[in-house]
C-alpha cells in the first residue's frame, strides 16, 4: 500500500475517523495497530523484523537510562516476533515464505539478547550505559548491514578476489530489503544516542515507543523524526482541531500534485535517457538529468508532504524535509535544504561526534569525506551512490577552501546577481550529482559524460518536444515555489485570499487526477 | 471557532462541480467510446450533417482521419479494409487500401478505399468495427487476419470493463471532466509530444506480459481458438450483408539461426482455410512475398514500408482480377469508322 494508492486513499479516512472517535488511550494501540498493518500489506514477514528492532531500543534505551525490566518481561515480549512468524508460516500458501533460517534466527537472537541484557547489568555501573548503547546500535546497524548491504559488499569482495585470480565461488543469498530500514533504524539510532546523552528521556509506555517507531505516515521513507519532536506528541492527548484536517488535506493535495503530476511525468523523460538502449546526445543527456532533478525532487519531496499532511490529519506535526533545495547557493547550504531530517541526522550522529569542524581544515575535511561517503552509502548498495558522496565530499572541500567559492556560500552579504550566479552554479553542480546518482553503473555514467559533450548540430532534434514536456510539468511547480517563496514551503498559502487559493486547489486537483502517467514507485522506498 | 468547510475547499469542489455539468452538457458527443478500448461500437464514427462519416481518434480507437459518404455512390467501388497495424501502415497515403484505390482508379474505376485499421487490435475488436463499417455499404471487404493481437484484445477489454465497474480506483474516472482533462492531455500531448521510444517504455509491462504468455502453448492454443472463432463470425458477418471478403494472411519477418530470412504465418494460413468459400477469397501475404525479395520490404519484424504495401496493393488487384470482383482495366480502342481513339472495356 503506498500514499498513492486507491487502498491508501480508503486506509486513511478509515483511521483518521476512528482515531478521532476513540478515547485517548486507544488511539495508540488504534495507531500501532494502523501502522504495522500498513507495513504489513507489503510483506508480513517483515513486522518480526519491525518489532525486534522496536524490542531491542525499548529495553536496551530504558537500561541507559539505569532501570532494569524483569527478565519474564523481556522474554514474553522478545519472543512475540517468533509467534508471529511461525503465525505467517501457518497461514502462508508457501513454506518457503518462512524458512527454517528465518525461525531460528526468531529463536536464537532473543535468546541472545537476553542473555546479552543480563550480562551487561553485571558490569560496572559507569560502563553499563555505553555498553547498552553499543547493544543498540549493534542490533540497529546489524540488521541494516545485513539486510542492505551484505550481498554489495560480498560481491565486491568475490569480484575483487576475481580480480585477484582467485574465484572464491560464492553463490549470494537472495535478501530481500525491508522497505523502510534505512528510515526506522536511524530513528531507533538517534533515540538511543539523545538518551544516552541525556538529551531525551526515555519512553516507559512499550505501546507508545512502538507506535513512535512504526508511525506509518513517516515508517517507509521518512521524514526521520526525533524523539523530542515526535514521542511528546503521541503521548500528549490531542484535541481535535479542524484546522490540523484542513492543513493535512492541503499537505496532501500538494504532495500528489509533486508526485503524481510533476515526477511521474518526469519520469518518462528519465526512463528513456538513461534506459541502456538509449543513444544519448548532449540535449538528451542535459533534458534527461534535468527531469531526473524535478522527478527526484517531485517524488521525494511529494512523498515528504503526503506524509506530513497524514501525520496533520492525526493532530501530529512532522518536520519539513525540503526548503526549495534547487535554489541553493552552495553545498551546504544544498544539504540544510535537501532530506533536511537526514543531513540533520548525519550532523548530529557522525559528523559532530567525529570532531566536527573544531580540530582544524584537515580534519574537517576528512570528518566531512567520512559523513558523505556515509550517506552516499546510505542511499543504496551500489558504487554509484558511494561516488555521489564522494562528489559532494568533493564540492564542500572545495567551497571550505576556495575563497571565491566560500563568498559565495554566504548569501548575507553578495549581491543579487552574485546569489543568482552562486544559486545558478550549484544547481549544475547539482545536476552533475543527479548524473551520478541516476546512473546504473560507471559505464553509464561515462556514457552520460561522453553524450554531453556532443552538441554537434546535426544531432537529432527531437527533444524539442520532449523538452516542452518537462517544461509543462515542471512549469506548474515552480510557479507554486514563486507563490510560497518566502516560507520556503508551498504549503505555505496562507497569504493568498481564499478565492485564490480555491482555484489553486482546483487546478492542483485537476492537474493530477488528468495526468496521464502511469504509476511509477516512491524513489526513496528502495533506501 | 473555525468553520468546517473552508470557504476556498468550497469554491474548489464548486468550481469541479461547474466543470463537470459543463462537459456533460457541452461534450457529451465526443465522449462516446472514450474508456471503452475499442468496444464501444460507435466510438470514432462521426456522422456529418451533409451526409459524409468521419472517421477520429478517439481513447480506444485511432483511426487515421478519413471521410467518405455515408452512402455509396451509385458508381463507386468502395474498399474497407480491417486489420491491425500491419494493414494500418504509417499513413492514410501508403497504406495498401489507400494504393489498392488509387491504382484501381488509375485504370478508370471509381475506386475509393478506407482504412479502418488499428494498432494492436485482435479479431474481437475488428469485428466491432467491421459491423459498423459494414452499415456504409462496401464493395468489398479486406480483412487482413492475424492472430498476434489477441492478448491485446483481452487485456484492454479487462481495461474498459474495470473503467465500468465501481471499484475504488476507478470512482475518478466516473467524472466527465476528469475523463475529459484526461483524453486531452493523452491525444493532444503525450501523444503528440512524447516520441515512440519514450511511450514504447511505458507500455513495457504490457508487452512483457503478453511475450511471457505467449510462451505458454495452452494459453497461445486459446488465442488462435479466440482468433478463429471471431474471424469465422466476421466472415458469416460480412456475407451476410451480400459483401465478398478478402482474407488476406499476415506473414512476418523472421531469421533462422543461420540469420537467413524467412517468413512465418504463425499458422494462420491454415486456421483460414475452412473459412473459403462463395464470397470469400484467400490471399496469403507469405505466398506473395516469398517469390521477391521481401526483406527490404519490411520496417521490422512486422511491418511493412510503403512498397510493401504498393507490393501487396499490386498483389490484391491482382487477385481481385482473378476473381473477377472488379472489372478488368479499360483499354484504348481505335475507332475503326473514324480512327479516334477511345476508352473501353
Amino acid at each position: 500500500m503506498t500514499f498513492i494508492s486507491w487502498q491508501y486513499a480508503l486506509f486513511l479516512p478509515a483511521v483518521v475517523l476512528a482515531y478521532w472517535l476513540v478515547p485517548w488511550r486507544g488511539r495508540i494501540l488504534l495507531l500501532l495497530g494502523a501502522s504495522y498493518f500498513f507495513y504489513g500489506m507489503w510483506d508480513a514477514r517483515f513486522l518480526a523484523l519491525l518489532s525486534t528492532t522496536t524490542i531491542v531500543d525499548f529495553f536496551g534505551v530504558l537500561a541507559i537510562a539505569g532501570r532494569k525490566e524483569p527478565m519474564m518481561k523481556i522474554i514474553g515480549i522478545g519472543f512475540l516476533p517468533l509467534v508471529w512468524l511461525l503465525g505467517c508460516r501457518f497461514f502462508a500458501t508457501s513454506q518457503a515464505a518462512v524458512t527454517h533460517g528465518i525461525i531460528f534466527a526468531a529463536v536464537f537472537l532473543p535468546i541472545l539478547y537476553v542473555t546479552l541484557y543480563q550480562l551487561l547489568w553485571r558490569l560496572p555501573v559507569e560502563k553499563q550505559r555505553r555498553a547498552f548503547l553499543i547493544l543498540s546500535l549493534c542490533s540497529n546497524l546489524g540488521a541494516l548491514g545485513f539486510f542492505k548491504y551484505f550481498n554489495f559488499f560480498a560481491g565486491s569482495l568475490s569480484h575483487l578476489l576475481t580480480h585477484l585470480g582467485w574465484d572464491p565461488g560464492w553463490t549470494l543469498p537472495h535478501i530481500i530489503l525491508p522497505i523502510g530500514i534505512s528510515f526506522y533504524t536511524f530513528q531507533s539510532i538517534s533515540y538511543a544516542v539523545d538518551v544516552y546523552r541525556g538529551t531525551a528521556k526515555p519512553s516507559h509506555d512499550f505501546f507508545t515507543f512502538a507506535a513512535f517507531v512504526s508511525f506509518f505516515p513517516q515508517l517507509v521513507a521518512g521524514p526521520i523524526e526525533r524523539r523530542n519532536d515526535l514521542l511528546p506528541q503521541l503521548e500528549m492527548p490531542r484535541k481535535f482541531e479542524i484546522t490540523d484536517i484542513h492543513l493535512g488535506l492541503r499537505l496532501i493535495l500538494i504532495g500528489l500534485f509533486k508526485k503524481i503530476f510533476v515526477a511521474d511525468n518526469c519520469a518518462m523523460l528519465v526512463n528513456y535517457a538513461f534506459d541502456p538502449k538509449t543513444v544519448l546526445n548532449g540535449p538528451w543527456a542535459l533534458l534527461g538529468v534535468l527531469a531526473f532533478a524535478f522527478q527526484i525532487y517531485g517524488d521525494f519531496s511529494g512523498y515528504t508532504d503526503i506524509a506530513r499532511g497524514s501525520a496533520r490529519l492525526l493532530g501530529v506535526q512532522l518536520n519539513r524535509n525540503f526548503l526549495f533545495p534547487y535554489f541553493a547557493s552552495s553545498p551546504s547550504d544544498f544539504w540544510r535544504r535537501w532530506h533536511v531530517t537526514l543531513s540533520f541526522w548525519f550532523r548530529d550522529y557522525v559528523y559532530i561526534p567525529l570532531g566536527g569542524n573544531r580540530d582544524g581544515l584537515l580534519m574537517t575535511f576528512r570528518n566531512l569525506w567520512i559523513t558523505m561517503l556515509l550517506a552516499g552509502l546510505w542511499h543504496g548498495a551500489r558504487w554509484t551512490f558511494v561516488m555521489w558522496g564522494a562528489y559532494y565530499a568533493l564540492l564542500l572541500t572545495l567551497y571550505h577552501a576556495v575563497p571565491a567559492l566560500n563568498r559565495l556560500s554566504d548569501p548575507e552579504k553578495n549581491s543579487p546577481g552574485r546569489r543568482i550566479a552562486g544559486a545558478l552554479l550549484m544547481f549544475a553542480l547539482t545536476l552533475v550529482g543527479w548524473a551520478i546518482f541516476r546512473s546504473d553503473s560507471i559505464a553509464q555514467l561515462e556514457g552520460w559524460f561522453a553524450a554531453l559533450g556532443n552538441w554537434n548540430p546535426r544531432v537529432a532534434t527531437d527533444w524539442i518536444k520532449p523538452g516542452c514536456w518537462w517544461l509543462l510539468h515542471v512549469g506548474p511547480l515552480l510557479l507554486l515555489q514563486a507563490a510560497t517563496w518566502k516560507a520556503r514551503d508551498e504549503m505555505e498559502l496562507g497569504r493568498f485570499s481564499w478565492p485564490v487559493r480555491g482555484l489553486i486547489y482546483t487546478l492542483l486537483f485537476l492537474l493530477v487526477s488528468g495526468s496521464v502517467a502511469p504509476d511509477v514507485e516512491f524513489i526513496y522506498f528502495q533506501f | 471557532m473555525k468553520k468546517w468547510l473552508a470557504p476556498s475547499f468550497v469554491l474548489m469542489l464548486a468550481l469541479l462541480v461547474a466543470g463537470e455539468l459543463v462537459v456533460r452538457i457541452g461534450f457529451k458527443r465526443s465522449m462516446t467510446g472514450r474508456f471503452d478500448y475499442g468496444y464501444d461500437p460507435n466510438a470514432g464514427f462521426v456522422e456529418n450533417s451533409n451526409g459524409t462519416v468521419s472517421l477520429t481518434r478517439t481513447g480506444g480507437r485511432h483511426f487515421f482521419p478519413q471521410t467518405f459518404s455515408r452512402v455509396r455512390p451509385p458508381d463507386a467501388y468502395r474498399i474497407m479494409v480491417f486489420g491491425d497495424s500491419v494493414p494500418r501502415g504509417g499513413s492514410v497515403a501508403t497504406c495498401y487500401a489507400t494504393q489498392v484505390a488509387d491504382k484501381l482508379s488509375a485504370q478508370g474505376i471509381k475506386a475509393e478505399g478506407i482504412n479502418f485499421c488499428i494498432g494492436g487490435n485482435g479479431a474481437l475488436r475488428t469485428q466491432i468495427i467491421l459491423r459498423k463499417g459494414l452499415q456504409y455499404q462496401p464493395s468489398l471487404v479486406i480483412l487482413h487476419a492475424d492472430n498476434s493481437d489477441e492478448y491485446d484484445d483481452e487485456r484492454e477489454y479487462k481495461r474498459a470493463q474495470n473503467f465500468k465497474s465501481w471499484a475504488p480506483q476507478y470512482w475518478l474516472t466516473k467524472s466527465y471532466l476528469i475523463r475529459r482533462i484526461y483524453e486531452f492531455t493523452t491525444e493532444q500531448i503525450y501523444w503528440a509530444w512524447l516520441p515512440n521510444a519514450i511511450r514504447d517504455l511505458n507500455s513495457v509491462n504490457d508487452d512483457d506480459i503478453k511475450k511471457q504468455d505467449g510462451e505458454n502453448s495452452q494459453q497461445r492454443q486459446e488465442w488462435n481458438q479466440r482468433f478463429v472463432k471471431y474471424t469465422t463470425e466476421s466472415v458469416q458477418l460480412a456475407r451476410s450483408y451480400g459483401v465478398p471478403v478478402l482474407l488476406v494472411s499476415e506473414a512476418r519477418l523472421r531469421y533462422d539461426s543461420n540469420n537467413q530470412p524467412y517468413l512465418d504465418d504463425l499458422g494462420v494460413d491454415n486456421y483460414l482455410q475452412p473459412l473459403l468459400g462463395p464470397g470469400v477469397y484467400f490471399l496469403s501475404m507469405k505466398q506473395v512475398l516469398k517469390n521477391t525479395d521481401y526483406v527490404p520490404l519490411f520496417s521490422d519484424g512486422t511491418h511493412l514500408h510503403p512498397p510493401g504495401h504498393a507490393f501487396l496493393a499490386d498483389e490484391i488487384i491482382k487477385k481481385l482480377r482473378e476473381e473477377k470482383l472488379v472489372p478488368l482495366p479499360m483499354r484504348i480502342f481505335p475507332n475503326p469508322i473514324n480512327g479516334e481513339r477511345h476508352a473501353g472495356w
